[in-house]
């Protein structure tokens, strides 16, 4: 154990190699250090350069869902101030679950009648479910004074908004690949809360169960359904995106005109000032790459 | 500051090693540590070790050649590591600092909290502190990035730092921003003493693949998966025939080691029914590592990441013939077949390998591996670090402040608060416990031992 390799005893030094083995190279220290030195290190390997416009047609997804929330926050404001009845809400949820399923039809690869009937099935009990429980859901929050539901109906909307998974859909599309992720449920379930404090302050049981069916119906399946139609084509993706946000831009300056101008920063924000803001930072990125680095493997590790 | 008597005499250091990784756990650091002190030991230098407790093992310890291990008792919490409390470990380490007159303070493992603490304490009580670490980092994940910035904390006032290899001081030196030369890179050893290969050598008929390693994503196990069938498939037990003059060899596993991925491997043994060619041991004891390998011809090891495999080290001290996956300049290219961690490079090297394997002769690698690694020169190797770190100059606190403020815009600020209530707390407890009342250890002068012992020894240390 005793042996170490001393190399030859030449007055010329050996060039320094970036070896292990053999001991500490005669001529020079541990810690000397060449010109090889960090070499293989790569930085900014893969860096994707984005396209400003393409960001922005990404963005478009974000402002169509933030514009949905807010046609539902106006719609609950409308039912609470009396000015939607009972009749008008039963006829909306109608609509929307009628033109929800021509969608999914249309944009779907292949009819099926068997999914059809499974989609009824399915939204039968789920309706009946919903009618059975808005006795309860009309008392849940009696002795909470309203401020404090208001507050945290807010609050709830704020972190479904936070939280939601804007790329895909909670409810599993058919074909889609990835299940949902945490957050997504998190914000599903905001939303489902917040939508069961506001129909807890609505007068009578009908218009709970209204307002409950509305409220689940678009949180849940709304996603879906622009899931669905931004698959089958972009462009029509983009009509519809226009047609919503003018829409909801119409209804909330017949509202309240702070808000409407609230609403249009904000889509702007979203779609011109975040685009051209992330491209921005992408000069301060830096990755850092090297031979530390843990190998990717080349295929997919099927359990 | 005041500082040991002991830094006058140049010769010899009194070291204490600090990790939370030390025996009876079990690893390459812990490894490294123990050959480390013994070998500092044997040079002359006082070497104490401090770890925290395992289970009931709490207290004052002897090793073997009067290594004095001091198993402090704080509890593990996560991955046998300490509770990380910044300033509970300062009073202990104080007492021991000064009840073994050390001179200088060495720190092992990049996810040691006892290091890191241990380190802090030394450098504010104005001891000379050296690091070395044993692991590479990415800098992407945030536990990377966490990680990184506590290496930084540390790396910032030590006075000296080790690497295992190349490409770990490059890592190094990128993740905590050090100058490249205050990191010296001293390779970890092997010891040919226990690690002997077969007295006589196997027959060729049948050819045998060792595999050991934790069985986990990050040591390739998903690679052996693939690979083993592959390898089975190109030399088919079944069938002996003469083909372009050479017999057809056959080819057996045997794969040591447990861990979350041996189901997998247990499911491609059943699916390609090879339970007579693949031999699934589990978990193997350091000890018994030298008799597995001696009955196999070819090591290989598929890890996808690696700072130094000291398996490779022990494989071929055993005499196999070795193919890996990022193993660069640990071995001589004829010791070794390198591959890229990709199936196909694998099954590819192990060909050229079991090619190549007739000119093998396992003494002479064995005998080639003695003069290449000895934890002896790995101890000298690490003197002249020792020697290095006790020239630097002492600098008082505002001088390190300054260098830790460069840290970052806020963890400098960060670290310099955490440094300065280190330094009141350490004034504190002067005033409450005055270093002259600490009563210190007599020196103990054990006959020295010789090399073969240590090994001997070595089992009986690890229970």
């Amino acid at each position: 154990m005793e042996t170490r390799i001393e190399g030859n005893p030449s007055p010329t030094p050996r060039k320094w190699r970036k070896l292990a083995y053999g001991g500490m190279q005669p001529g020079y220290d541990d810690n000397y250090t060449d010109e090889s030195f960090l070499e293989e290190m790569v930085m900014n390997a893969n860096v994707m350069k984005r396209d400003m416009l393409k960001v922005m047609q990404d963005s478009i997804s974000i402002s169509q869902y933030l514009c949905v929330v807010v046609l539902v926050v106006c719609v609950w404001t409308y039912t609470l101030g009396s000015t939607i009845g009972e009749t008008s809400l039963l006829l909306l949820d109608a609509g929307l679950l009628g033109s929800g399923f021509l969608v999914l039809f249309l944009t779907a690869k292949r009819l099926s009648l068997n999914l059809l009937s499974h989609y009824c099935l399915n939204i039968g009990f789920f309706i009946s479910g919903l009618y059975v429980l808005a006795p309860i859901y009309h008392t849940l929050t009696r002795s909470i004074s309203s401020d404090s539901i208001w507050a945290l109906a807010v609050l709830l909307l704020i972190v479904h908004l936070f939280l939601h998974d804007y790329s895909g859909s909670t409810i599993r599309p058919p074909g889609a690949l990835n299940n949902p992720t945490l957050t997504s449920n998190i914000s599903l379930n905001a939303s489902i809360v917040a939508s069961v404090l506001i129909a807890s302050r609505l007068p009578s049981r009908l218009q709970v169960f209204a307002i409950m069916l509305f409220s689940l119906q678009v949180f849940l399946f709304s996603p879906l359904v622009t899931y669905c139609i931004k698959k089958y084509s972009f462009g029509l993706h983009l009509c519809f995106s226009f047609g919503l946000v003018t829409m909801t831009l119409g209804l909330v300056f017949t509202l309240h005109r702070l808000l409407f101008s609230l609403l249009l920063g904000l889509l702007v924000f979203v779609t011109a000032v975040c685009p051209y803001w992330l491209i921005k930072m992408q000069e301060y990125k830096f990755e850092i790459n090297g031979p530390w680095d843990e190998a990717k493997l080349c295929f997919d590790i099927k359990e | 500051m005041e500082l040991p008597e002991a830094m006058d005499e140049r010769k010899r250091h009194r070291i204490l090693m600090v990790s939370d990784f030390f025996y009876p756990n079990f690893g390459g650091v812990e490894n490294h540590i123990y050959y480390l002190s013994q070998c500092l030991l044997k040079l002359g230098h006082k070497v104490v070790v401090m770890t925290h407790a395992y289970g009931n093992r709490s207290g004052v310890r002897y090793m073997t050649g009067g290594l004095k291990v001091y198993y402090v008792p704080w509890r593990p919490f996560l991955m046998q590591n300490t509770l990380p409390t910044f300033y509970g470990t300062l009073p202990i380490i104080r007492t021991i600092l000064i009840r073994e007159k050390i001179s200088l303070v060495h720190g092992h493992q990049a996810f040691s909290t006892l290091c890191h603490e241990a380190l802090m304490h030394a450098r504010t009580m104005g001891y000379k502190a050296v690091f070395t670490d044993h692991s590479l980092y990415g800098f992407a994940d945030v536990g990377s990035i966490h990680m990184n910035k506590v290496l930084q904390f540390t790396l910032a006032d030590t006075n000296q730092a080790i690497c295992v290899s190349h490409t770990s001081k490059e890592n190094t030196v990128l993740r905590a921003g050090l100058p490249p030369e205050k990191v010296f890179v001293i390779p970890n050893a092997v010891d040919t003493a226990m690690f002997k290969p077969a007295p006589e050598r196997l027959s060729c008929d049948e050819i045998v693949i060792v595999v050991i390693s934790r069985l986990v994503y990050r040591k390739g196990a998903d690679l052996l998966v693939e690979v083993i069938p592959e390898v089975c498939r190109l030399y088919p037990n079944v069938i002996h025939f003469i083909s372009f003059g050479k017999t057809c060899v056959k080819v057996r596993f045997i794969v040591g080691g447990d861990g979350p991925k041996r189901v997998r491997l247990e499911e491609m043994r059943e699916k390609n029914s090879l339970q007579d060619r693949v031999e699934m041991l589990g978990a193997v004891p350091h000890a018994q590592v030298q008799s597995v390998l001696i009955s196999g011809h070819i090591f290989l090891n598929s890890s996808l990441t690696e700072a130094f495999c000291i398996a490779i080290l022990e494989a071929a001290s055993c005499g196999l013939l070795t193919v890996s996956t990022r193993a660069h300049q640990v071995l001589p290219d004829d010791m070794i077949v390198l591959a890229e961690p990709d199936p196909n490079d694998m099954v590819q090297a192990i060909k050229k390998a079991i090619y190549i394997l007739p000119k093998i002769d396992p003494q002479v690698m064995h005998l080639r591996m003695k003069s290449l690694y000895s934890w002896h020169d790995v101890a000298r190797r690490t003197e002249v670090v020792y020697d290095r770190a006790l020239q630097c100059s002492n600098e008082n606190l505002l001088e390190r402040l300054l260098r830790y403020l460069t840290c970052g815009a806020w963890a400098g600020k960060i670290f310099c608060l955490v440094m300065i209530i280190d330094f009141l707390l350490w004034h504190l407890l002067q005033l409450w416990q005055p270093s002259k009342d600490i009563e210190e250890v007599p020196e103990i002068v054990l006959p020295h031992h010789q090399p073969e012992e240590m090994s001997q020894n070595f089992n009986e240390d690890q229970h």
